[in-house]
């Protein structure tokens, strides 16, 4: 198994991107928008550009070979054209909402490795009646979310970026990294820990 | 700390965010994110963590014709029905549950009944309704896997901890333990079990045989 080197921008590369990256994000919600509102091809092979690539680079990491992390990709993008109508970009841009959409889909082919019985499709993301604690949260979440990963460790974003890859338990994450699973978890709880300080420092107490 | 005792750890949201937890455990889980918002909007914000690394992923190659062919299929495709399956005859679940079907109840012990909740299994593990009159006492066990319990109605109590609606107990081999009932009314929870239920003591033993969790 091959050891990729984290592909995550350091701080300092990020500072002078930052504005481009921002409208670029905004970009892909409005693309998304046009393919719900109009159907619009030439919005969709954007995002397909944009997201398919990285999408396979996903569940290759997680695992995959190049072809089945292909076809995920393809199924992934093609679930991105049907529901595009239930997008809200006010409650996560569109990295976040075809995040979940993959997420759900891994989900389900979990599922169904897995003698499925009947698995309502159930994804109380997307279409559920919009609360206001669920706005709070994602307002302008994608400057806060970067801001807050850049003050990780290099090798706290390097463990939290494989628990969200893989498919698998702690332990796979220890054996790429040859490292003790007691370290791996530990270190994806200081992670999260400071995680939750930096991102919802008020919160903390009611916890 | 007994506050987060309640809730489910750190690196179980996290599996739930990224989507690799144990399909089981995932239906236990979103019933009690549906009675927490708070743990709910958390993990809305570790989704836009995910968002933020499948933006920054170093992007694979795609093979060759790839967009032509992802365009030719949103042309020829019909769309997907979107009708829900119908909902279950309980109307006192979190929304997350109401449209798994559901097995008959079934008595395993005075004042305990079961129902099997028709959700994806894993393995062994699967997800079972479970429903505990006041003040009964289920015989002390331990279990065969990790465990799942979030309260749905009622409160009842370990040794050491009181659980109500929305708490979340995780417990492992390594639990022994013996919840009572501390509420007025019955107590029903939602369980991710994985694989039986060793009954622990005189009355577990006699009672091992009869009892088909």
């Amino acid at each position: 198994m091959h050891v990729e080197a984290p592909s995550f921008a350091s701080p300092e590369q990020r500072v002078g991107v930052m504005s481009d990256e921002a409208e670029g994000a905004l970009e892909h919600d409005r693309l998304i928008e046009a393919v719900a509102l109009r159907r619009d091809r030439e919005a969709f092979a954007r995002l397909f550009e944009h997201f398919a690539p990285r999408l396979k680079a996903w569940l290759m990491k997680s695992g995959a070979t190049a072809a089945a992390a292909e076809d995920f990709a393809q199924d992934a993008m093609l679930t991105v054209w049907r529901k595009a109508d239930l997008f809200d970009a006010r409650k996560a841009r569109a990295a976040t909402w075809i995040f979940t959409i993959a997420r759900n889909r891994r989900l389900d082919m979990l599922r169904r490795d897995a003698r499925a019985l009947p698995t309502p499709e159930i994804e109380p993301t997307e279409d559920e009646a919009m609360r206001p604690d669920a706005i709070l949260a994602m307002a302008d979440d994608a400057r806060r979310v970067r801001e807050a990963l850049s003050r990780l460790k290099p090798d706290q974003i390097e463990v939290l970026r494989l628990a969200f890859f893989m498919d698998s338990p702690h332990s796979e994450i220890a054996q790429r990294l040859d490292l003790p699973l007691g370290t791996v978890k530990s270190r994806i709880r200081n992670a999260m820990i400071k995680l939750r300080t930096i991102l919802e420092p008020s919160e903390e107490a009611s916890r | 700390m007994t506050v987060a005792a309640r809730n489910p750890s750190e690196e179980r949201l996290l599996a739930y965010a990224a989507g690799t937890l144990s399909p089981p455990e995932a239906v236990v889980v979103a019933a009690h994110l549906a009675l927490r918002p708070a743990n709910d909007a958390w993990v809305r914000r570790l989704q836009s963590v995910g968002g933020e690394f499948l933006e920054t992923t170093r992007p694979a190659d795609l093979s060759d014709g790839a967009l032509a062919r992802a365009m030719a299929r949103i042309e020829t495709d019909a769309g997907e029905a979107r009708v829900p399956p119908p909902l279950n005859d309980m109307a006192e679940l979190p929304e997350p549950l109401r449209r798994y079907a559901l097995g008959p109840w079934r008595w395993i012990g005075p004042g305990m009944r079961v129902r099997d909740v028709h959700a994806p299994r894993d393995g062994n593990c699967r997800v079972i309704l479970l429903k505990i009159d006041p003040g009964r006492e289920t015989p002390r066990h331990t279990h065969g896997g990790v465990e799942l319990t979030c309260v749905l109605s009622g409160a009842y109590a370990t040794e050491t901890e009181r659980f109500g609606v929305g708490d979340l107990e995780e417990a492992d081999e390594d639990v022994l333990h013996r919840p009572r009932v501390v509420s007025d009314e019955p107590c029903l929870c939602v369980v991710a079990l994985d694989g039986q239920i060793q009954l622990d003591g005189w009355l577990g033993r006699l009672m091992q045989p009869f009892v088909r969790l």
